[in-house]
């Protein structure tokens, strides 16, 4: 019985007509005439409250949630739930799924409810180390480095696959310049490279629920430590421009910079972004060769391709966020410590913020083409949803005095290597045979292309 | 170049990665394997040794089926074990898991909507003062002299069901041409005995008893996250519709229920409630019925686990069974090992008031606590060679069941229902109807043993299908007519 069905009768109904009876209005507000606000049955807003949480769930299973359909594709079942179930209670993940744009960023942007919890959290090993991400002198260095190094580092691992006529963009370039670009940031030696990539993605990979990858990740941090660690003790004397010299030379309450502390700082930022963003977006450029022409005609698109990958693939699909009290959302009572999944890739897609979410075109005029700082509508247009918004900048909001965003440096490095790649290498294709994919190797997981075989011509 | 190279195989060596990229974990289903009984399956270890445990594992058909091993490595090695896939901890050991029963404080059970609307606000989801004051609203009716009063029409309706199997013409009573008879136990009797307790003791019609089994099956399958959640629902809305003219009727004129000799035993439980105050108010339409939806749903799906359960375990265990007939008196500790052995409750959610540290593991204010009930029962810290089935246990308690628990002189109280002040106030009358039924459907079968062939089989096409997390559905059983 909805409301406009009342009003649309002419005579007030009489008291027999609403004995026991209970309006639900549209906004989910249980409302009734005053004449029987007393009557029996009748519920208070408060009790209502409690009881809303009666979702049905005949349209989607709990088990969808962590199915090998959802590592896949996960977009139909995410449109499922923001179409019907905007605040999805799981109870077999003993979460609450948020999918519609507002209302995921509402929560992001709200530190007084909402935290974030560590890597170090999820393995168990709070206090093993201070993150250090935030510190100004780490924040410019690495903004220095990345700055620097970046195209340097793209025009080599480039040509190193140019010469061999066929390469996977994903793993030969994607995940090996995001390795490299971290490696040239902490200034670690050439030889070392491979042994670090092996324990960055073993840490990384182990911030998670699956056991053997907990137990094998935190041996993995522990000697990310102890590989940096004669590296911190010879920059504390000898400092170079490097991140782990800005953290060797850094003056902490707490006593100066440890091993322990460089390995917690790398472990919490999501370096692997920079990979997987790189890889959907020359999947996706790949898949879609009017696209593709447009930017290899004119590569200044190249930067607007990037945000259209975030906005349309996110290799970060969710984001967790917990309720730091008992509190109201979305018409249900979140408890202390609720855990919400906040699904970027959900908002992304919400087809009340951008038109024809399903489509990738890099000439989109509805999404904002900066990144959110601390604001999801910058110039009045929605931002695409790739990274979560962090705690709250401690740093001023003029610009001048600011360090610029992680967000933005990556931005610039992922567009910068595929401006390499587009001069050096002509006629990019998928090679043949080849059906790429994305897909999250675990539920959880980034969702990104693992293998994205090429062929192409040399310039 | 090398370094190159490096990074790549590095990288692709620790994801796994196959040539195409693809299908490299394993489906959820297929992550445990199906193991013997009482073994684990292998889901690796950690550097020092200590068995690792799969989260996955609580998903899995395995786990169903075969859960107490894997429980074991909980208790030995992981007390307090924290699942990051389900976001929750586990409790599962007997000692840990009484004392946060009698922490109601700091355990509590403030309404996360487990029942999500189905069954209501309910003391289920009340706790402390709240939870006191309410406690006692119908559990006074079903202990103490109101049980006892009650007793003569449990045996009745009991005889009742079976006296009729000879006469129904359904397809689960056969009568075989050797002048045997087979039944299937579930459909002919403990599916629909306890729900006819329920109505009895609630004074509704005897009509009403069809479209009462079906709003209590709608509302147990509808609990929250299940498919047939809306289903639940909508039974839940007839029942409070169905209710709404009773208890307006039974406020201005209680009704009475009497004993076989028709003299007055007392009101039935909805005339008691409408008499009730809280706060000084009487009790709303809507807190009767959620009440009466508890009633239903516990009273139900328990005592029908624990009929089921028991005359699976004892018929498996024919020496056990012919001790039971030999003594009357014995089935109160084939009950109570039953629920021990295999409960049809497998535990019961918390969530802490406060951080709390236990056993090293810090479990921040707010977390779903999961207490398994299933594992305080077969801890061998309490229990010796808890997997077996034996009635006579020496470190067992049968006797008379207490809020408090037992646990004195060797022997204690089984976990079945919990304990402290949210111990299940239908433990006695359930307790009463699942041996008072079993007595009278003793006297009826000669020599009974259970019809392997129709029984649902274990994965090796042979042996039965362990009890495991899931109370015995079909129970077929051959027996002579005395």
């Amino acid at each position: 019985m909805s409301l406009d069905k009342e009003k649309q009768s002419a005579a007030p109904p009489d008291q027999s007509f609403w004995q026991g009876r209970l309006t639900v209005g549209n906004n989910g507000v249980a409302a009734a005439p005053r004449h029987v606000k007393n009557a029996e049955g009748y519920r208070s807003y408060e009790i209502y409250q409690r009881q809303r949480v009666r979702q049905s769930t005949e349209k989607l299973k709990p088990s969808d949630l962590i199915s090998d359909e959802y590592r896949s594709d996960p977009y139909p079942i995410l449109a499922t739930l923001r179409e019907n179930y905007p605040c999805y209670r799981d109870w077999l993940g003993n979460a609450y799924w948020v999918t519609r744009y507002d209302d995921v960023t509402s929560i992001f942007t709200d530190d007084a409810n909402f935290e974030t919890r560590s890597k170090l959290w999820t393995y168990g090993l709070l206090g093993f180390g201070r993150d250090l991400r935030f510190e100004l002198p780490v924040l410019a260095a690495q903004a220095q480095r990345m700055d620097a190094g970046a195209e340097a580092i793209a025009r080599r691992i480039v040509s190193d696959v140019a010469s061999s006529g066929t390469a996977d963009l994903a793993l030969d370039v994607a995940a090996r310049f995001a390795i490299e670009l971290l490696g040239h940031q902490l200034n670690l030696p050439a030889d070392d490279l491979g042994a670090f990539a092996n324990l960055y993605w073993r840490a990384q990979r182990g911030a998670t629920w699956e056991p053997k990858a907990q137990a094998d990740g935190k041996q993995a941090v522990q000697a990310l430590a102890d590989l940096v660690r004669p590296l911190l003790e010879a920059r504390r004397s000898d400092p170079g421009e490097d991140v782990i010299s800005a953290i060797a030379t850094l003056d902490l309450e707490g006593g100066p910079a440890t091993a322990e502390d460089v390995a917690t700082t790398v472990l919490e930022a999501d370096h692997e972004t920079l990979h997987g963003a790189l890889a959907n977006m020359w999947f996706l450029l790949l898949t879609h060769p009017d696209q593709l022409a447009r930017v290899a005609d004119e590569t200044r698109l190249l930067k607007y391709a990037y945000y259209e990958t975030l906005r349309h693939s996110p290799p970060i699909l969710s984001a967790k966020r917990f309720a730091r009290h008992e509190v109201e959302r979305f018409g249900q009572l979140l408890p202390e410590g609720a855990l919400l999944i906040c699904s970027a890739a959900a908002a992304n897609r919400d087809p009340g913020i951008f038109e024809d979410p399903d489509a990738f075109r890099i000439d989109r005029k509805d999404v904002c083409q900066r990144e959110p700082r601390g604001q999801y509508r910058a110039d009045g247009l929605a931002s695409g949803i790739a990274f979560g918004l962090g705690p709250p900048s401690k740093f001023p909001a003029l610009p001048e005095e600011r360090p610029r965003s992680l967000y933005a440096l990556t931005r610039d490095t992922a567009v910068t290597a595929s401006r390499v790649l587009l001069e050096e290498l002509q006629d990019l294709k998928p090679a043949d045979g080849a059906a790429p994919a994305l897909q999250s190797l675990r539920v959880g997981d980034m969702h990104t292309c693992w293998h994205l075989p090429v062929v192409f011509g040399k310039r | 170049m090398s370094s190159g190279n490096a990074i790549t195989a590095a990288i692709a060596n620790v994801l796994e990665l196959d040539t195409n990229g693809r299908d490299v974990e394993k489906s959820s289903s297929s992550a445990i394997p199906l193991m013997p009984i009482g073994e684990a399956a292998d889901m690796g270890r950690s550097p020092d040794g200590t068995p690792l445990f799969d989260p996955r594992v609580f998903d899995s058909y395995e786990f169903a089926r075969n859960p107490y091993p894997y429980y074991k490595i909980l208790r030995d090695h992981y007390p307090v074990y924290h699942d990051t896939l389900h976001n929750c901890y586990w409790v599962t050991r007997y000692d840990d898991i009484t004392t946060c029963y009698f922490d109601d404080e700091g355990f509590n059970t403030i309404p996360k909507g487990s029942s999500s609307g189905v069954l209501g606000n309910t003391q289920l989801e009340l706790s402390g003062i709240e939870h006191k004051r309410r406690r006692n609203l119908y559990g006074q009716h079903l202990v103490g002299q109101a049980l006892k009063n009650r007793l003569p029409s449990i045996e009745r309706l009991a005889r009742e069901m079976i006296d009729a199997w000879e006469a129904a013409d359904e397809d689960w009573y056969v009568k075989n041409e050797d002048g045997t008879r087979t039944v299937e136990l579930g459909k002919a009797f403990a599916n629909e005995f306890p729900i006819r307790v329920v109505c009895e003791v609630l004074g509704f019609p005897q009509e009403a008893r069809g479209q009462f089994y079906y709003w209590y099956n709608s509302m147990m399958s509808g609990l929250g996250g299940s498919d047939t959640h809306r289903q639940g629902l909508e039974a839940r809305q007839d029942l409070e519709d169905y209710l709404e003219p009773i208890v307006r009727e039974r406020r201005k004129q209680p009704t009475f229920l009497y004993g076989d000799d028709g003299k007055s035993i007392g009101k039935d439980i909805i005339s008691k409630l409408c008499e009730e105050k809280i706060d000084g108010d009487y009790l709303s339409t809507e807190e009767i019925t959620s009440n009466v939806a508890l009633i239903v749903g516990g009273g139900g799906e328990t005592t029908r686990g624990a009929i089921m359960n028991m005359w699976y375990l004892l018929l498996q265990h024919p020496e056990q069974f012919a001790q039971v007939m030999a003594d009357e008196a014995l089935w109160d500790n084939a009950f109570h090992e039953t629920l021990r052995h295999s409960t049809p409750i497998g535990g019961q959610p918390r969530h802490n008031t406060y951080d709390v540290e236990l056993h090293g593991v810090t479990i921040p204010a707010g977390s779903l606590v999961q207490m398994v009930d299933f594992s305080a029962n077969h801890d061998d810290r309490i229990f010796e060679n808890p997997e077996d089935f034996d009635i006579h246990r020496a470190d067992l308690y049968s006797g008379k069941i207490l809020r408090s628990g037992f646990r004195k002189e060797g022997r204690c109280s089984h976990m079945a229902f919990g304990v402290g002040p949210h111990l299940c106030p239908g433990a006695w009358i359930s307790h009463q109807e699942a041996v008072l039924g079993s007595m009278v459907l003793a006297k009826h079968f000669k020599n009974p043993r259970i019809n392997v062939e129709r029984m649902k089989k274990d994965i090796d096409g042979k042996s039965l299908v362990p009890i495991g997390l899931i109370s015995v559905r079909d129970l077929w059983i051959d027996f002579e007519v005395v």
